[in-house]
This record gives structure tokens, sequence and C-alpha cells, in this order.
């Protein structure tokens, strides 16, 4: 495996070599996503990537952590989160005790807004890794929309304004990646900062690649039929279409009752709730015995 | 860069603006900046950069690749022609003469240029008549009340409150800094009750034709009063309409809607409306937990079969599922469609509703309808017939 390079390193090489650097991690992107992985190298521009869940969006900000060999820092979003949760707190209960203490043994209170009461979040702590990180902003749409405008700014200039210590800059700016899943519209202003990438469904080669590197268990015969097997039920009219994710602990568990003895049609049958996850959509691959035939 | 290759880059810039996928100018500066920092190999190399740079939304992508494939792989760039006939719900075009086993719509005369005339297409717009004062004042009570009687849910962020579960370290802090370090009150933090979102499905079909106007309205007092509130038309194809009923003043919003709501008065298609809204993600997180309230006689001209999978649907996503149909007003009504009949079993409440008034007594009716157990209107409706 080749050794971690920094980003302008990464930069430089071509996108054949980042494809083999990746694919080295277990990690398989098509032409697209490589070229925008290239480019937000090159361009320094945050990456957001798109696409039905369980392609594998993720995936790419800690494959890229490791191919840098930097520190993966993530930011899950969800309804609600803030600046605060964000970027720093102060941690006000230590605060407190710091100045009873102090109160009590008649010492000087000192500096109650300093270093060792700052609580870092992950925005704050993305700026100061000194070897610099991979930021992974996860399911941005889940965040209200003024979060995503407090956003903007961060990204822009990569420096958070402390009152009370002053401005923070990034040693190293860190290479970020967003990931959405669309249940709603990102904002055309922050969009418009970022390189945007669609991920689509793996096709056939690809998926046994994937599929090869991650559940190793698995024959030859019965990856092919799944593969095929996932293409079909992809094109069905489901409510929720599995993603790669899926696919593969579809793959480990029907390995694992093929292990115990069941023949693979029938293994691959019984272990089909790991891939979808809705009674409708179940009975509606069920009815379809010819998908699993070896 | 030669002087040729810029202009013709910039001429694809310019025809992609003219195609409507317009890429702003540091998006432009982008690719540019892309190509000269890293050039690309092949045309594919160069289709990637220019994508991944100029678009930022998935459905621009098949016109892009129509505008790049023109300039760079030596397509033809289609010009579209005006009279096409547009793809229906299904994504299946209509043929120019419709036959066979297909149902036929009645034509009506109607005066006009003709330009928009097709056999296949009933697509029609229409004015609807001005709101009269007693409607107006039936309008301002339904918003009054709306506020009360929505079913409310625990709200995710957390509020200041006298009382509550958290205490708020960090203003407690503050303001004892302020009275010199003393904590003389303490403050929390709570979950306030916050109103339910409203998903409102309108048919405007043609057998709705006398109800819609007054369903509209109602529509777009609840859009105005409760702000979160969601509407979406549906005939032969489903329109979201909570924007142009965002409009101030009732009359307004209904001249807005004309134009955009194009199947008014043609026919019913409830399951694939239905469908076409489950498909779309965004949508369905605007009925998740909601209170999602259909207006329709439930006619189905289409499968009853696919209306009844994508209500059941509908019913689990939702906080509750009313039924609230104008042919229901009528004491003989019973729902025995095959299309209610499919439906009955997943909903919380069938009721009339033709005119205002009938939807205020619905409205106010609200706080019980929500309390009942879920899926009773089925029962409900056995215990009329004995």
């Amino acid at each position: 495996m080749t050794a971690p390079a920094d980003v302008s390193a990464l930069a430089a090489c071509s996108i054949e070599e980042l494809g083999e650097r990746l694919a080295q991690r277990g990690y398989f992107a098509e032409q697209g996503l490589l070229t925008a992985i290239h480019l937000a190298l090159v361009l320094s521009r945050p990456l957001a990537l798109e696409g039905e869940p369980g392609v594998g969006k993720t995936e790419v900000a800690k494959v890229l952590a490791d191919v840098l060999g930097r520190e993966l820092i993530r930011l899950q979003c969800y309804e609600g989160l803030d600046a605060g949760q964000a970027l720093y707190e102060w941690d006000y209960p230590k605060q407190l005790l710091h100045a009873r203490v102090a109160e009590a043994e008649g010492r000087e209170v000192g500096e109650l807004y300093a270093e060792r009461f700052l609580l870092e979040r992950p925005l704050l702590r993305a700026l100061r890794a000194g070897a610099g990180a991979v930021l992974l902003i996860d399911e941005i749409d889940r965040a209200d929309s003024e979060f995503e405008a407090f956003l903007l700014e961060f990204l822009s200039d990569f420096q958070i304004t402390i009152p009370e210590l002053g401005t923070v800059r990034a040693t190293r700016s860190p290479v970020v990646v967003l990931t959405s899943n669309r249940t709603r519209e990102l904002h055309d202003a922050l969009k418009r900062r970022c390189l945007y990438h669609w991920i689509p469904f793996p096709d056939a080669e690809r998926e046994r690649r994937i599929l090869r590197a991650r559940a190793p268990g698995l024959d030859e015969a019965a990856a092919a039929t799944l593969v095929e097997a996932i293409k079909s039920i992809r094109g069905l009219a489901l409510a929720k279409r599995p993603g790669i994710a899926e696919t593969i602990d579809w793959a480990h568990g029907a390995a694992v009752l093929a292990s115990e003895g069941a023949r693979w049609p029938e293994a691959l049958q019984r272990s089909l709730g790991l891939l979808l996850k809705d009674q409708e959509d179940l009975e509606r691959v069920e009815a379809r015995h010819e998908l699993f035939a070896i | 860069m030669t002087r040729r290759a810029q202009d013709h880059l910039h001429a694809f810039l310019r025809a992609l603006a003219e195609a409507g996928v317009a890429a702003s100018s540091p998006k432009q500066a982008d690719f540019l900046m892309s190509l000269v920092a890293s050039p690309p190999a092949d045309i594919t190399g160069l289709y990637w950069r220019a994508r991944l740079t100029l678009v930022t939304d998935r459905e621009a992508f098949t016109v892009f690749d129509a505008v790049f494939d023109a300039f760079f792989r030596g397509g033809q760039l289609l010009v579209e022609e005006p009279t096409r006939v547009p793809p229906d719900a299904e994504g299946e075009t209509a043929a120019p003469n419709a036959g066979g086993e297909g149902e036929l719509e009645q034509l009506e005369p109607r005066s006009g240029s003709g330009v928009r005339a097709s056999a296949a297409d009933l697509r029609s717009t229409r004015v609807l008549p001005p709101t009269s004062a007693a409607a107006r004042n039936q309008l301002r009570e339904l918003r009054a009340t709306l506020a009360d009687v929505l079913p409310v849910v625990v709200a995710r962020r957390l509020r200041r409150g006298r009382r509550g579960r958290r205490l708020d370290v960090g203003r407690v802090l503050r303001t004892a800094n302020r009275r010199g370090g003393e904590v003389v009150t303490l403050s929390w933090l709570r979950r306030p009750p916050v109103p339910r979102r409203v998903l409102l499905l309108v048919d405007v079909s043609g057998s709705q034709r006398q109800y819609s106007p007054d369903l509209l309205r109602f529509a777009h007092a609840v859009v105005r009063a409760t702000g979160r509130a969601e509407a979406f038309s549906f005939g032969t194809r489903l329109t979201r309409i909570t924007a142009d009923l965002a409009t101030p003043g009732v009359d307004r919003a209904l001249e807005a809607l004309s134009a955009s709501v194009l199947d008014a008065d043609g026919g019913t298609r409830i399951g694939v409306a239905l469908e076409q809204f489950l498909a779309n993600g965004r949508f369905l997180a605007m009925a998740r937990g909601a209170l999602i309230i259909v207006l329709s006689d439930g006619l189905e001209r289409g499968d009853p079969a696919a209306m009844g999978a994508a209500t059941r649907r509908l019913a689990r996503l939702g906080h509750r599922l009313l039924w609230w149909s104008p042919l229901a007003c009528d004491p003989a009504y019973r729902p025995a469609t095959r299309g209610m009949r499919e439906v009955m079993g997943d909903l919380d409440e069938l009721a009339g509703a033709r005119d205002l008034e009938s939807l205020l007594a619905l409205v106010r009716r609200l706080p019980q309808t929500t309390a009942r157990a879920r899926r009773t209107a089925a029962r409900t409706w056995e215990a009329v017939d004995g």
C-alpha cells in the first residue's frame, strides 16, 4: 500500500493514480467522483456530494483521510444544530467550580475565559488540527437553513473569531467534504462554493470489485448472482432502493448462512432482510424467485 | 489556450445560460481554473471538469449533457419544438390521436386562439370568481380557529422558559455575573409544544369543479395562518401550490394559482398523483408526522389498487390522515366506490366538506378527531349503517 501523501502531492498525481490509491484502501470510485476529488484538492474547494443513501458518500471522507494521513473530523448534522455545537462552547460548570474553589482557598480567580475552559467542537477542531484535517460535514440537509448560512462564512475564510480569545485561523486548511441525502434542497449560495457531484449507483463491474474487497468470503458465482439481483432490484419501483452498504451487509449475511450449510440461492433469499428494510419491498422482491437462481 | 478554443468555451458557457442552466461567474471561473490547473486528457475529462464545476443540481444534468454534446461531441443542438406534447404523470408521451380502449374525455368548446388546443391533453387554466364578503368573514374565522385546534408535537429545539427540565447553565451564570456572583433565579430550557405541520392534498379535477374554489380558499387560509403548512393540488398531475398560496390576499393567491395549476377540471388519477407525491423524498419529509388532509371525492379514474397502496403509505407516514369529501355531506352517501373501499381501512376520518361553512365545522372538531384512535373511519361508517 502506498504511504499517505500530503495534499499537494496527491493533487499533483494523475486521476488514474488517485483512483489506484483509493482502490488500495478498498474504495472504488468512478471517473466522475475521481475527477471531483482531484479538482477539490487542486482548487482547494469543498466537495458537495449527493446521492441515494448508501452509495458511499461518507466513505469518501474516510478514505481521503486515510490516503492523506490526516485526522478525520466529523460533524453530524441534525435539526436544531447550532453554531455552539459546531464551533466551540465554554465549559460553564468547570468555570463555576474553578471560581468557587479559588474563592474557598482565597486565591485570585484569574482568567475564566482561557484555553482550558474551551470545549472544542468539530469545526474549531478542524481549524486547529496541526497537520490539517479532513472535515466531514455529514447529512447537511438535516440541519436548518440558518446553519447553512453560517457554514458559508466558515467555508470561505476558514477562520473563526472567539471574542474572548481572538481569531483562530487554519494553519493548513482542511479538506472539506459535505454530504446530503437530498431530503431538502441545499442553498444555491452554498452549492456555488462547492464542487457538486451526484454519486450514482455503481455499475455491475464496479459493484463486483467492491464486493470482492469488502466481503472476501463470497464465492464468485454467488457474487455474480448477487450483483445481477441487485441491479434488477434497483430497477423495481421500491420505496427505498438498496445502496452499496446494504449490498455488502447482504453479502455478509448470505455468506454466514452459506457457511452454516445453506445452499446459495436459499441463503440469499433468507438474508434479504439485510438488503430491504420495508415490508412491501420485501414482498415484491421475494415474489421474484428467478433473481436468486445460480 | 488558443483564441479559438477560448471563443468556443465562452460560447459553450453562453449556450448553457440560454438552455436555462446558467452558471454564476465564480463557478465559471472555477471551470476555467480547473482547465488550467489540471488540463483534461480527453473529452470525458473535460466533461467531468465542466459538470463538476458548473452544475449544482442533479435535475440540470440532462440539459447540460445535451449542450455539452452539441459543443464538444459533434452532436446537434436540439431546438425544442413548441408544439411537443409533454409527457404525462407516468412519463409516457400521449399519442397525438388517443384511441383504442383509452377513455376519451369530453371536449368542451372554448373560445381562444386555438394555439393551445390539443385532443390529447386537456390541460386548462381557469379563472375563479372573486371571494364574497361573507366568505372573507368565514376565512378570517378559520384562520383564528386554526391556531387552537391543530395537534401539537414537542419542539425539537430548546427554548427559554420559566420551568423546564434542563438548567440553562450559561444564562444562570451570565445573570449571576451581573449580580456579583450570586445565583438569584434559575433559568430553564424546555421544549414547548408546537403545532404539527398540516399537509393538504386538494383535488382540482372535473368532478370537484363546483367545490374546488372554496377548497383552494380554505387551503390559502391554512397556509397563511400556520406558517408550516404545505399544499398540493392534483387532478391528472401533482402540483405543489404552497408558494402560490403564500401570496397575501385570497383572490391574488387564487389568480397566481390558476397560472400554475394546469390540470384544473380534467380527469382524476388519485393513485398516480399520490405515487408521484411519495416518490419525491422532499415531499415525503413534509408528510412525516403531519396532519394530512385529503380534500377529494375519491372518484378514481385510474387503478384503485394503486390509490389504496399509496394511501396506506401516506397513512403510515403522517400523524393523522383525514379524507374530506364533498359527497359525504349527503346523508345517503356511503363510501362504496372501489377506490374508497380500498382506502377506508387506512383513514382516521371520512367527513363531508363542500364549502367554507362545512370546512369550518370540521376544523372546529379537529381536537376530538385527532384524539380518537387511529384508522377508525371504517368503523365509524359501519356504525352509521346500523
